[in-house]
């Protein structure tokens, strides 16, 4: 039997925003069904829409509710999802990761878990690019997926407090990378000197959802 | 006219504030900007809407010397004891202010934020476009961070006439020689005149930071919780605790709505300002100007537009009630303005 993707749901968050949700869980379907419907409103944008967010399974569209009508924004979210969804070519980067050691000092502790040497995570993590899922969290927080099942952990059960901009973290099938210092209850595996938050330039990331990345040991 | 300020004293949480910085979510910045954004613009009306930052202060307030120059400042927001040189002024007010005075803002009657504005722009760099402070981010404002005693400020010249800020008549020279002829004490507009011409209508008049239900649209996450207990949280008194600040306010559940609640941890989606998340533990939070750009935690509701800035002047252990409206609603209140 085939399982129908979730049929999207259109919900107002708050009076000045709506947000487009295409699954409850996070899945690749749902995730590329969201990254698609953000290049859609690229494309054919929607008079009145002043920010388009795209997240994990969702995309955040604000409005100026003294400007436009709650209503009117739903139609034409609606006309457009009937559209086919595009699939935004993304940008290829090449991030190079010192797993390990003080950069990465969790790296021992995931290898155990998943039952296999450090030499072979790190190949095996490293083995195909990912995609950018979405940026969240904090400035330039990206989050890159998906492993296969094999590599798959929850969270740690302790939150650190503060881990530096540039760590590289593990968790729940995913790699994230940290642009700027933040609590993180996520494996530290590594680190990388590639910055993903710059307040002076023009964007001040340079990942967007739906890029691909291929981590390298650096 | 241009002045550079001295921060002799300030409580936590004062920090320079614009409009905010819109537009960067998808980078994962939220737009930061004033708790109480009508009290930070009529604070601009009042001192003559030089320039769009300001400095936003917390319940102890700030002190600050005029080092050098001169500049009109206005404040609004909350109701906070103020003083020039030891003389107690109106709240809210502007005045003229010179090299030599000293300006005491402390804690007053009401309120968790109050705005100081100056005549002309603060001299901070633009980061991304403003100059608000997030501290969540690290960035604008000065260095980023928030103000602390010892940081010297530049303020920028006046594009207005200082004298029409006074509500004198720019031609009588013996009123400029009186104003520029020490520091008696400062020139305090006087009470109901125009400020740079502009009767202030309504809109500026200091609003009450007072009862009636908190106004919330019902959320993303609002079926999660069932009907029974959806009832229970508009027919059932919470209170502010003491743990706010600019990313978000927890409440107290007194009446332990949320106490059974099974709170399912979500796959994160985009938060906005207002949104009323339920911690893992059963705890309200009210997502705040500085609000992490996604979130897990279930949302029953966001409060409206129109009831936020209220919300965030509510101090710790007040009681609140919050009362669900309909989207219609939510918006023909922002257009008509009498929120």
């Amino acid at each position: 039997m085939q399982i129908l993707p979730e049929r999207p749901m259109v919900q107002a968050l708050g009076d000045s925003a709506i947000l487009v949700r295409f699954g409850s869980r996070l899945d690749e379907n749902a995730n590329r069904r969201a990254i698609g419907f953000a290049a859609t409103l690229e494309s054919e944008e929607i008079a009145g829409i002043i920010e388009v967010v795209p997240s994990l399974v969702s995309v955040l569209l604000r409005y100026d509710p003294l400007i436009s009508r709650h209503q009117d924004i739903e139609g034409e979210i609606r006309l457009r999802l009937h559209d086919a969804l595009e699939e935004r070519a993304g940008a290829a980067h090449g991030i190079g990761v010192r797993f390990g050691g003080e950069a990465g000092p969790d790296l021992e502790e995931v290898a155990g878990l998943l039952k296999i040497s450090a030499e072979k995570f790190m190949a095996q993590h490293n083995a195909v690019p990912l995609r950018v899922l979405a940026t969240g969290f904090a400035p330039g927080f990206v989050y890159c997926g998906f492993h296969p099942d094999a590599l798959v952990l929850p969270r740690r059960d302790k939150v650190r407090a503060l881990v530096p901009a540039g760590s590289v973290l593990f968790a729940a099938g995913q790699t994230a990378i940290a642009a700027t210092d933040i609590p993180t209850g996520w494996h530290v595996i590594g680190h990388t000197d590639f910055s993903n938050f710059d307040p002076a330039a023009e964007p001040p990331t340079r990942l967007r959802a739906g890029d691909s990345v291929s981590f390298e040991v650096a | 006219m241009a002045a550079t300020l001295v921060i002799e004293r300030a409580g936590p949480l004062v920090s320079i504030q614009d409009a905010g910085r819109f537009g960067y979510l998808a980078h994962g910045i939220s737009a930061s900007g004033p708790m109480d954004a009508g009290a930070f613009k009529r604070a601009g009306v009042l001192a003559g809407s030089g320039g769009a930052a300001g400095i936003e202060f917390s319940m102890l307030g700030l002190d600050l010397l005029v080092a050098e120059g001169e500049a009109v400042m206005g404040w609004d927001g909350g109701t906070f004891e103020v003083s020039v040189n030891g003389r107690t002024q109106s709240w809210p007010s502007s005045v003229l202010l010179a090299a030599g005075d000293r300006l005491t803002i402390s804690a007053g009657t009401g309120g968790n934020y109050g705005y100081l504005r100056f005549g002309g722009e603060i001299d901070v760099p633009l980061v991304m476009g403003s100059r608000a402070t997030s501290m969540r981010a690290r960035i604008g404002g000065l260095d980023g961070r928030a103000l602390r005693a010892g940081d010297m400020l530049g303020v920028t010249q006046h594009i207005t006439n200082r004298r029409a800020a006074l509500g004198l008549d720019p031609r009588a020279d013996a009123g400029a020689a009186a104003i520029e002829g020490g520091n008696d004490g400062p020139r305090v507009k006087p009470e109901g005149s125009s400020v740079f011409g502009v009767r202030l209508g309504n809109d500026a008049a200091p609003k009450t930071v007072s009862g009636g239900p908190i106004r919330f649209v019902w959320g993303l996450h609002a079926e999660v919780f069932g009907t029974e207990l959806r009832e229970k949280f508009v027919t059932s008194a919470f209170r502010i605790s003491s743990m706010m600040d600019r990313m978000g306010v927890r409440l107290r559940d007194e009446a332990a709505v949320f106490a059974e609640a099974r709170i399912l941890s979500l796959v994160s989606d985009p938060v906005v300002v207002g949104d009323i998340q339920i911690l893992g533990d059963g705890t309200p939070i009210v997502l705040g100007r500085d609000h992490q750009p996604t979130g897990g935690y279930p949302r029953i509701g966001t409060i409206i537009s129109a009831d936020l800035d209220r919300f965030f002047q509510l101090r710790p252990n007040a009681e609140l009630v919050f009362a669900p409206v309909g989207l219609d609603h939510a918006q023909a209140l922002l257009r008509s303005g009498i929120a």
